[in-house]
């Protein structure tokens, strides 16, 4: 390991292949003794921790830029990670090689899978996390990663200079300035800000400008967007108070148990670090009128009910709770903090009044939300060595949705991933994403490791393997009966049936079919992880067959790139009505299946758009280019590009 | 026919004809014929609908009549897609498809029934040497209306087989790369305008009983998605009120009863209007009546010199120069009479605001200020001395006619013809037939989704069911967003942490 500690606050993880000079930032270095690299990363959060080690898994030299390299891995709000739909979004992270979930199996205090009973698909993986614990092995994971170095640093501007010939905007971004005035350059650089983006912090009627409480807020930076023409806006969400451990009585609470066993949030993990019987309780308590009297008393006191800006609908303050569903109990989860703190976290009860009366903050801007980092770490990456985006579509997963989402509609709340958001749910599942995205991480973008690629590898041959013996395996229902006696089957129906529609019934599993028919099945018994997703795959295995043919549909439309730099407010070549225009100009789709997406982009725009694509590719074939590589537009690049 | 104007009093003074009441205003207004409601394609994307119906574009085949409108010898449909020789297969009842690319007589039967439709030519075209490039099949039928339908009718009975979307067999053409740029030039406009027909189509047949109950349909599953929906997201961490899934289960249940004796029931309530939709409007005591009498052969509307005898639209399917018109008669637009009759006037303005093509103004007398396509004709020419001054000279274009002498008749009808043929003669307008075929299929598969729902336990799966049967309602009343079903969940539900 080589520690820099010459230079400043340096943390470096480890030097990189081609040695930067060791040279103090500073105002008065030279140009070409400025610290040069590959990808750099502004914020050190959820999304700028996971966006700055795919850069580094996928080869390049990557700096992190935080405020304070001790807040690394700092979790701001709820101490949990995970839950229904949040869930699928880690185990995509993960499939890609991701951290967040290998760290919450190091560091987690409860783990329970939420919606057990209501099918795989809509699986929840869910923890509270002990914050110590997953703040010390963040950062030893950070400072560990090769190619990755950490500097605390506090960015006041972009540097931006002409665009290249091949990627067209208004400018390009090549470096940073930071606060002291020094400077870094670099071919990509991601902004993961944050809430800490001209934050404020309300507490009742005060308003102080601030990052994470106690964190010094980004100001420079969002004049730096403004000018360059991005909106910035500032959305809402709020935080509770917490309470000392030792102030609660426990015993007259609802306990909720953890699962036993665990279930690990990562591919590669067989289980977490802790027993379940170790781990701790959650209690469940309820609010009273006492409550609502509280706040019905102090509206007057209270800014989050007074001003416009827009909170999040399904993370409503109790003062929302209170005004839009008056005379009814809420629900407080009561949540450990960590293994060691004293601190209850009630969830359930963000609020806005007074400190006198209840703490609170707020804070809040259009935020890059963690899944989001890994994409944009992975597209920085590949854009440096010049290599097509890795795009993850709506069909291909919940990080597809999301981003499609965010990019596409735009939002005026902080976003909250439902699974009803996704229109394939049954495909884009927890236990299969794996299959959907490790191999492509691995093929296309490089950031997965051959350890993890090979494991995918053989997860889905076997999957492969085991369902085309399942399918081939048939007796007439009668037999099944026979051979399993608790099996609901009819045996009214003559045709014969696959041992794969006998996995459906809720009562079968691969134990009991491979009791009744050892040969072949048995051997598909020993992994039990395979076993599991064996049931799964036999349960959505219908369904998933008219899935199939839609999702083709929507991604011969994805498929469809449309050029990045088309100014669609002024193009000519394309017939398309003012209120079209403006809609694409605003919402910059990636591909035809994004534009028609956005409400008012009639059919007829879409043709017209479809006829300048194909006109716009066979003039660029004619020109000798490649189309595909050139008409993509890249997640990360957007940031930087869009509307520059 | 009865001429109201053969009523001695009040003889009209020849100045005064441009002026008054003998002379009388007649507009005829010309909607499309009921075109298909097929939803502009890629639509679907628009609103980020649920997954019900197949994606434009998808493996799914698609089948459409491809020749025009109106009475013609032989019609011609079209299927594209990879079922389209399963489908051939399965009208032919053959093992065996023809040769490629041949024509060849076949008798058609519904698979469903065995019944015969029409002996046909056949031809199968194998991609990607088609049309669109996927295996494509024509079937050349002849062309009465009970024919097409039965034909389209036993076609979305093939599973795997649903209307086509507008413009989706071009689309696709164009997609294979069977369609160069100039070609695809129209496309866009010509999508453009079916969109346009098929949302005053949507418009009119949504109105009335039918659309009411599709309408409210869609609600009780919107709703009843949103409760299963907010079950799944959010029943575990918050606390959801008891017997959410209880209620949906309910009303899921009553919407299959509902929607199951709906298309069991032949009558079908309101039946959904067919043809070219020709209504005539104007001012009472104008001899509206008397003319739909005259134009339909028989005696559909009581006339009588009295003004506002007629004070209910009457429709009647009769058929105009080759084509058939569904043709209404309305009320006398006036103010300040009964209350009877104002409601026939409101339902006479409310007639007209269906139709497709647009009315133009004729002074304080017209139903609407939209400019429909409309047809001015002046009644009672035979109160027009010969050696007397015209009409009015700032009149907009007319025709004149006598109902009595049927003087003129001949120049309406052929007025008549060339705007039938204007809105009728565009091939891509669509047919009533498949409207109908579209109907069925969307409310069947609606049904069959519902049936999947409760069997399953996996609520996920259930869910699924709800949402493919949401899907297809959507695709016949429009909306069906995921917003849409998240509004529903944080409205009804104190939800989040």
């Amino acid at each position: 390991m080589f520690y820099l500690r010459g230079c400043g606050r340096w943390v470096a993880a480890s030097f990189t292949k081609q040695q930067f000079p060791l040279v103090r930032l500073s105002s008065d270095s030279a140009a070409p003794r400025t610290p040069h690299f590959d990808v750099i990363v502004i914020g050190g959060g959820h999304a700028g921790t996971e966006a700055a080690t795919a850069a580094a898994r996928c080869g390049s030299r990557t700096l992190l830029l935080t405020h304070r390299v001790d807040t690394i891995g700092q979790m701001s709000c709820n101490p949990s990670f995970g839950g229904i739909g949040k869930g699928h979004l880690m185990r995509e992270v993960d499939a890609l090689d991701g951290l967040c979930s290998r760290i919450c199996d190091q560091s987690g205090v409860h783990y329970k899978v939420l919606n057990r009973r209501k099918g795989p698909a809509v699986w929840g993986l869910r923890a509270q996390i002990d914050r110590k614990l997953y703040k010390q092995n963040m950062q030893k994971e950070i400072l560990n990663t090769p190619l990755l170095t950490v500097q605390e640093g506090a960015v006041e501007d972009l540097i931006l200079t002409e665009p290249e010939p091949e990627h067209t905007g208004k400018c390009r971004v090549s470096g940073v300035v930071l606060v002291d005035g020094s400077t870094v350059y670099a071919e990509s650089v991601i902004l993961t800000t944050g809430t800490f983006l001209r934050g404020m912090i309300v507490i009742g009627l005060e308003m102080h400008p601030a990052g994470r409480l106690g964190d010094q807020p980004s100001i420079g930076l969002a004049q730096t967007l403004e000018k360059l023409g991005f909106v910035v806006g500032r959305l809402k969400t709020g935080t509770p108070p917490r309470i000392a451990k030792d102030s609660i009585n426990f015993s007259i609470l609802n306990k909720q148990t953890p699962d036993n066993p665990s279930v690990p949030f990562s591919f590669t993990n067989e289980t977490v670090w802790i027993k379940p019987e170790d781990q701790l309780p959650c209690y469940l308590t309820y609010t009273n009128p006492r409550v609502d009297e509280i706040v019905l008393n102090n509206l007057h006191l209270n800014s989050h009910v007074k001003e416009t800006t827009r909170g999040p609908r399904y993370c409503p303050s109790i003062e929302s709770k209170v005004l839009r569903f008056p005379n009814r109990l809420h629900q407080v989860w009561l949540e450990p903090e960590g293994m060691d703190s004293d601190l209850i976290y009630p969830q359930g009860l963000s609020m806005t009044l007074p400190t006198e009366l209840q703490e609170k903050m707020i804070t809040c801007i259009r935020g890059l939300e963690k899944a989001k980092g890994v994409i944009a770490g992975i597209n920085a990456s590949l854009r440096v060595s010049r290599k097509p985006p890795f795009v993850v579509s709506r069909t291909e997963g919940y990080i597809g949705v999301l981003i499609d989402d965010l990019t596409t509609l735009g939002t005026s709340e902080p976003y909250r991933m439902f699974t009803s958001r996704v229109e394939f749910r049954l495909s884009l599942r927890p236990d299969n994403a794996d299959i959907r995205l490790t191999l492509r991480g691995y093929k296309d973008a490089g950031c997965v490791s051959q350890q993890r690629y090979e494991r995918a590898c053989w997860m889905k041959s076997s999957l492969e393997e085991g369902i085309s013996v399942l399918k081939s395996i048939e007796f007439s229902s009668s037999k099944w009966k026979n051979l399993i006696p608790e099996v609901s089957i009819s045996t009214s129906r003559s045709l014969p049936v696959r041992a794969l529609d006998v996995l459906k019934y809720e009562e079968v599993d691969m134990d009991s079919l491979a009791k009744a028919v050892p040969e072949p099945l048995k051997k598909y018994t020993k992994c039990r992880e395979l076993a599991e997703r064996l049931k799964i795959e036999a349960t959505y295995e219908s369904v998933l067959f008219h899935q199939l043919q839609e999702i083709k549909g929507v991604q011969q439309d994805e498929a469809l790139q449309l050029p990045k730099d088309i100014d669609y407010l002024t193009i000519r070549d394309v017939s398309l009505s003012h209120e079209v225009r403006e809609k694409l100009h605003f919402s910059r789709p990636q591909t035809i299946g994004a534009a028609s997406r956005i409400p008012g982009v009639t059919p007829a725009a879409i043709i017209n758009l479809l006829r300048f694509v194909k006109t716009t590719q066979q003039r660029q074939a004619a020109m000798n280019e490649s189309p595909k590589t050139d008409q993509c537009l890249r997640n990360a690049d957007r940031l930087q590009e869009r509307q520059l | 026919a009865v001429n109201k104007a053969e009523e001695p009093q009040n003889p009209p003074q020849l100045g005064h004809l441009a002026i008054i009441k003998p002379l009388v205003y007649l507009t005829l207004r010309l909607s499309l014929p009921d075109a298909l409601i097929r939803l502009p394609s890629g639509s679907r994307l628009c609103t980020r609908r649920s997954s019900g119906a197949a994606a434009p574009g998808s493996g799914a085949t698609i089948f459409a009549l491809s020749s025009g409108q109106g009475r013609c010898g032989i019609a011609v449909i079209r299927t594209s897609g990879p079922s389209s020789g399963h489908a051939l297969q399965i009208l032919t009842a053959a093992r065996d498809l023809p040769p490629a690319r041949h024509a060849s007589l076949r008798l058609l039967s519904d698979p469903r029934s065995g019944e015969p439709l029409d002996r046909a030519l056949v031809l199968w075209f194998p991609g990607p040497r088609s049309f669109t490039g996927e295996d494509c099949v024509e079937f050349h039928v002849h062309g009465g209306p009970a024919v097409v339908s039965g034909v389209l009718q036993a076609l979305g009975s093939v599973p795997g087989l649903r209307p086509a979307e507008a413009g989706e067999f071009t689309r696709r053409a164009f997609a294979n790369g069977k369609l160069n740029l100039t070609e695809v030039e129209g496309l866009a406009d010509l999508i453009h305008a079916e969109t346009e027909a098929q949302r005053r189509q949507a418009l009119r047949q949504l109105d009335g009983e039918l659309g009411h109950l599709c309408r409210g349909w869609a609600e009780t599953l919107t709703k009843a998605l949103a409760h299963v929906e907010a079950y799944i997201d959010f029943g575990e961490d918050d606390n959801l009120e008891e017997g959410v899934l209880e209620q949906a289960d309910i009303e899921v249940r009553a919407l299959e009863v509902a929607l199951g004796a709906h298309l069991r029931d032949a009558r079908r309530g309101q039946r959904l209007r067919s043809g070219a939709h020709v209504v005539v409007t104007g001012p009472p005591n104008a001899g509206k009546s008397s003319l739909v009498n005259l134009l339909s052969r028989k005696p559909v509307s009581i006339v009588s010199p009295e003004p506002g005898t007629t004070r209910d639209v009457l429709e009647t399917p009769v058929d105009l120069a080759g084509f058939p018109v569904l043709l209404s008669d309305t009320a006398g637009l006036r103010e300040g009479v009964g209350p009877v009759e104002q409601e026939g006037v409101r339902r006479a303005r409310e007639s007209c605001n269906f139709l497709a093509t647009v009315v133009a103004s004729v002074g304080a007398q017209s139903p609407s200020d939209s400019s429909q396509r409309l047809l001015l004709v002046l009644n009672k020419s035979d109160l027009l001395s010969p050696e007397g001054p015209g009409p009015r000279p700032d009149l907009p274009p007319h025709l004149l006619l006598s109902c009595l002498t049927g003087e003129g008749l001949d120049g309406l009808l052929e007025a008549l013809r060339k705007e039938l043929a204007a809105v009728c003669g565009d091939p891509s307008t669509g047919s009533p037939l498949l409207t109908r075929a579209r109907h069925q299929h969307h409310l069947q598969g609606c049904l069959d989704a519902l049936s999947h729902y409760k069997p399953s336990k996996d609520l996920a799966l259930a869910a699924e069911a709800l949402r493919v049967a949401r899907g297809h309602l959507t695709r016949l009343t429009g909306g069906g967003g995921t917003e849409e079903i998240l509004d529903i969940i944080f409205r009804d539900f104190c939800v989040g942490k």
